[in-house]
Formats: C-alpha cells, structure tokens, sequence
C-alpha cells in the first residue's frame, strides 16, 4: 500500500463521525420533507448547546482515563442557582443588578463557580484520596441532584431577568447565540488540547499516568484540574439551559448525561481513556440532534429516539473496536 | 579526589515490616559509570527509585551536587539533573515519538501568556538525536503503541542521551534490545559519561557491567556487599558477592580478569 492511500485511510478513519454526520444529513435532507432547511439546521446547532458544552468537560475527563457522571446534575444545580437568585417569580429571588453588561458576567460566573465547586470535590476524592471516580461521580450526581430539589422544595423558578435572556434570544448571522457559545468553547478547548502543553498531558496521563510521574509532569494535579473543567463546563452548560427555559425545574436536564455520554464515545474518545479529540465529540453531539430532529420531523414517537440512540453507541462502541482492527492491519 | 556528584549515607527503606534497604552509602563522581549489581530483590530497583525522586527513604541522607536534598517528586530529582531510565517502559503509547520524546519538557512558546507547543521544532530535534543514535523509526508521528520493543527502548535511551543533565540511573536498560542494540546502548553510556555526566546503570548482566562501568558495586540484602573498581575484580568475584561468599578482598589486584571472557555464558544462560 502506498503511503498516500494508507494517509487516506488514516484520515478517513480518524475523522469517521464527520462522515457519519454529513452522510446522515444528506440522507435526512433527501427523504424527509421540510428537513433540508437553514431553519433546520439552525435548530440543530442550538439544540446541541447543552449537551455539547457539557461533552467536552467530560470527553476531557474521559480522555485522562477517569470518568464523571455527575455533570447532568451538576449543570441542574448551577442552572437552579441561577434561577434561584435571578429569576422573578416561582421560587426565584429576582435579584437585579441592572443592565445586561453587569447581569450576564455576573449570572454566569455564579453558575460556572458552582460547578467548579462540584468539580474540585470530585477531583478532591478521585485524585487526593485516591477512590473510584466512578463511585465519587456516581456519588455526585445522586446528591448534587438532591440538592436541587432540596433548595428549590421541588419547585420552580421562572421569568429570567430580560438582561440575561437576551443571550437566549439574540442570533448572529441568522444561527442563534446560544450555539455560537458552543462552537467557541469547542474552539477553545480543542486549542488547548491540540496546542498547549496542558492538553497534551491530559491525553499522556490518560495513556499512563505512571510514565507521565516519572517523566515529572504533575499528573495528579492534571486529573483533578480535568474534573474541575468538566465541573465548570457543566456549569456553564446549567447556565445555557437556565436562560433557554427562562428559570430552571428541579428535574431540569435529567438524561442529559447519557446523550453527552453518547456524543463522547460516538465521537471517538475511548472510554479506557488516552484516545479521543474534542472536534470529533462536537460531531457526535451534532449527529445525536441531527437524528433527534428528524425523529420529531417524522412524528414518530420520542421514545424511539432512545432506542436509537442506544444502538447508535453499541455501533460506535463496535466501529471502534473494528477501527482499531483495521488499524493493526494498516501498520 | 573531588567531590562526589552523589552520596548516599546509611539510606534504608522499610516497607512495613520488610526492610528493603539496611544502611546503604554509596558515592558516585561525575562522569563515572557505577553498575549497580544484585540478585533479584536485592533492593536495587528501591534504591534507584529513592534517588529518582519517587520513593522517600525511611532513614538516611542523600547529598547531590554538593547539597543534602530530599527529593519530594521524579519532577524535583528532574528538576536538580537526574534522569531515569525504568526497567518497565515509561512511555505513553498512545501518544507519538515526538510527544514521547519531549514528554515533561515540551518546547513552547508563549503567545499572549499562553504556553504553545512548537511541533515542528520538537519534531526536528527528535529526528535528529534519534539519527544520530542508528535508530531507524519510519514516521516520527506514529504512535508508540505500532512501534517494536527495541524501538521503543530507543526512544528512551535517546531521550537520555539528548538531555543528560548531571546523574543518569539506568535500571535494566537493555531488557528489550537485541545484540547490536544493546552494544549501541552501550556506546551511549560511554558517551554521556565522556560529557561529564555520572551513571548508574542496573543489570544483572555481568558481562555488561564488566564491560561499561568504570566501578562495580553490589548489593545483597538491602546493603552494599561490595564497592570495588571494575579493573580491580573479576566476574567471579562479583558472583561471589552478589551470593554472598565472604569476600575481603576487594582491593585485591586481579586487573587481568577483568574482561574474562567466561561472563559471555551468563548471556546465554538467561
């Protein structure tokens, strides 16, 4: 084989779920009516937001060989905090800080520091004590959400301030704000961990955390800055769907994880951690919503969206073990 | 004489009622290669990892380059010029040659208060410390994990070779090489040690020892059986400390034997 078509293979393999992504779209655009439109595909790429903010915190961690369960509810808490504190009625307290430029820093930073907060506990347990960041995540995810429902008394908070929902509402170049936040924090985080010497220990220490010690690089302090990116993700993620629904409910965002799951593994991050790159994860989190819209395009009953979903990991999971395959056979 | 590049005094290690290391000293002078040597469990491997920064000694005093230190971390021992070479392989295989090559000490270049990896630069300097070593490695951009033992063995070396500092440790460098390779390797000892940097290379190869150390010393139960000049003993008598004959004749003058050649059976016998 020549080394320009082996390039090619390479390439196309590396970069499976773009294909995956674009052949879905050309099929959905062919056979469903009404898919094949800007207003479409606008949707897509707002609907993506959440979770999509929310995978890349947690392909990072996925990719430094832990793993974190309890975004889902760490994004609730920090959008429940920011409903809380300023939204107008329900439960919200409608603190007013006045205009917009001060109210949406200021919402915002809130909301990330209370996933950060969550994040460092994670890590404070995971890397400091040294348990199962299975168990500790799985640990957070259970209380963070009962602490949502415990400050909310299971209620609601509605009518976000005006100065911070404008974010919501704004479009720029006819696609929506909100989905301009995604792509940038897809942009940046895919900088940082193509280009900077942070990114690259995040993915050795998911190769072996052992040789990364020896070779001086402070690994632990590595994986526990990546549970307090995927906290802080999170909670920017929380606070993308409190001005999204304008307030926040106590089961705001469950099911969230197992899609942000779907996205990481369908874009190509290994779950035994060292292998995965953050623009593929935006396609995987692209092609869950492709498929979700045209699901509801086809009136066919959500339900089936999991079923498909589901089968869509078991593929992904299977396309990467056959990729590895070929691979060997390649090399 | 000068002063010792390293000194170790009465270092001992006990991991919880197993006593590792009882009363080690050891001294070893810039650009001299000591090899360390030891039956299986002889602690030597413990004592490599104390020096490296990765363990902390239960007792004792390490002095570097003239000062007592205590190396909390391999990234503080890094830091003061020790360089370590493990007996497993400290490479990240899903990774490429470069990044594994430059791993803990990338090249970057700060725009806007940002680190930024300079690829290319790395990529160059790598190619040219692995040429310059023989090794033929065909994309540097390939991952580690599609590379064979001896090539990735080489990487480690290289990466050594390239860096140096001012003490490298060595522990069962040529496990995975063959002949040519480990006669390579050899060469690259000699090498670093010509620049000046002191060496300790673990092996339990006698032939090995006897052909690239410019001191012997051995370990036996956690202490050191016997520190002698490698002209000045013969592979028989290491043997005989390493298994623990009572030996006192160290100094003895025995320079002739020194590169006996029945040492080459101990390669076959393993």
């Amino acid at each position: 084989m020549t080394p320009a078509r082996r390039r090619t293979i390479e390439f196309l393999l590396d970069n499976l779920v773009w294909l995956m992504l674009i052949t879905v779209l050309v099929i959905f655009s062919l056979t469903i009516p009404r898919y094949f439109q800007f207003g479409i595909f606008a949707n897509i790429l707002e609907q993506s937001t959440y979770v999509g903010v929310m995978a890349i915190g947690l392909a990072m961690v996925i990719i430094s060989g832990n793993l974190d369960l309890s975004v889902e509810s760490t994004a609730a808490l920090s959008a429940m905090v920011t409903g809380l504190l300023f939204a107008s009625s329900g439960i919200g307290l409608g603190i007013d800080l006045g205009p917009a430029i001060v109210m949406i820093p200021v919402s915002m930073l809130i909301a990330v520091a209370v996933g950060t907060l969550i994040g460092f506990i994670n890590g404070f347990f995971t890397v400091k004590i040294g348990m199962s960041a299975f168990i500790v995540t799985l640990a957070s995810f259970i209380w963070v959400r009962g602490l949502v429902v415990a400050i909310s008394g299971g209620r609601s908070a509605q009518s976000l301030a005006p100065e911070i929902r404008m974010i919501g509402i704004e479009r720029l170049f006819g696609i929506p704000l909100l989905a301009w936040i995604s792509v940038l924090c897809f942009v940046i985080f895919a900088f940082i961990m193509a280009k900077t010497p942070f990114g690259r220990y995040i993915t050795l220490v998911g190769g072996n955390e052992a040789a990364t010690f020896r070779a001086g690089i402070p690994s632990g302090r590595i994986l526990w800055m990546s549970f307090v990116l995927a906290g802080a993700l999170a909670g920017l993620a929380g606070w993308l769907l409190a001005i999204r629904t304008s307030g926040a409910t106590a089961n705001l965002g469950v099911g969230m994880l197992f899609n942000a799951f779907a996205a990481v593994v369908i874009g190509g991050v290994s779950l035994k951690g060292g292998i995965g790159k953050l623009p593929g994860v935006y396609a995987g989190v692209l092609l869950i919503y492709s498929i979700h819209t045209a699901i509801n395009l086809m009136r066919l009953p959500a339900h089936w969206t999991q079923v498909i979903l589901g089968l869509l990991v078991l593929a992904a999971v299977l396309l990467d073990t056959l990729k590895l395959r070929l691979r060997e056979r390649l090399l | 004489m000068t002063e010792p590049l390293l000194k170790l005094t009465g270092i001992t290690k006990h991991f919880g009622a197993i006593e590792a290391l009882r009363g080690i000293d050891l001294e070893v002078r810039a650009g001299e290669v000591v090899a360390l040597l030891g039956d299986n469990g002889a602690g030597k491997s413990t004592l490599v990892k104390i020096i490296a920064g990765g363990l902390k000694p239960s007792s004792g005093s390490v002095w570097f380059d003239g000062a007592e230190r205590h190396f909390a971390s391999p990234s503080e021992a890094k830091k003061a010029g020790i360089e370590t070479v493990y007996q497993d392989l400290s490479l990240c295989v899903n990774a490429d040659v470069v990044a594994n090559f430059f791993m803990g000490r990338e090249i970057t270049r700060k725009v806007l208060g940002i680190p930024i990896l300079q690829e290319k630069e790395m990529e160059r300097i790598t190619g040219q410390a692995i040429a310059e070593a023989g090794t033929r490695i065909p994309s540097l951009r390939t991952n580690v994990e599609h590379l064979s033992g001896g090539q990735r063995q080489a990487i480690e070396l290289n990466r050594f070779v390239h860096f140096g500092g001012k003490l490298v440790l060595l522990d069962e460098p040529f496990a995975a090489l063959g002949v040519e390779q480990t006669a390579r390797g050899m060469e690259m000892i000699r090498q670093v040690a010509d620049r000046g940097v002191g060496v300790i290379v673990i092996t339990h190869i006698m032939a090995q020892a006897f052909q690239v150390a410019d001191r012997i010393a051995v370990i036996r139960h956690g202490k050191v059986a016997g520190d002698v000049e490698t002209a000045k003993t013969s592979p028989e008598q290491a043997v005989e400390m390493i298994t623990g004959g009572t030996l006192t004749i160290a100094g003895m003058d025995r320079a002739g034997t020194g590169r006996d050649p029945a040492q080459q059976g101990e390669e076959a016998n393993r």
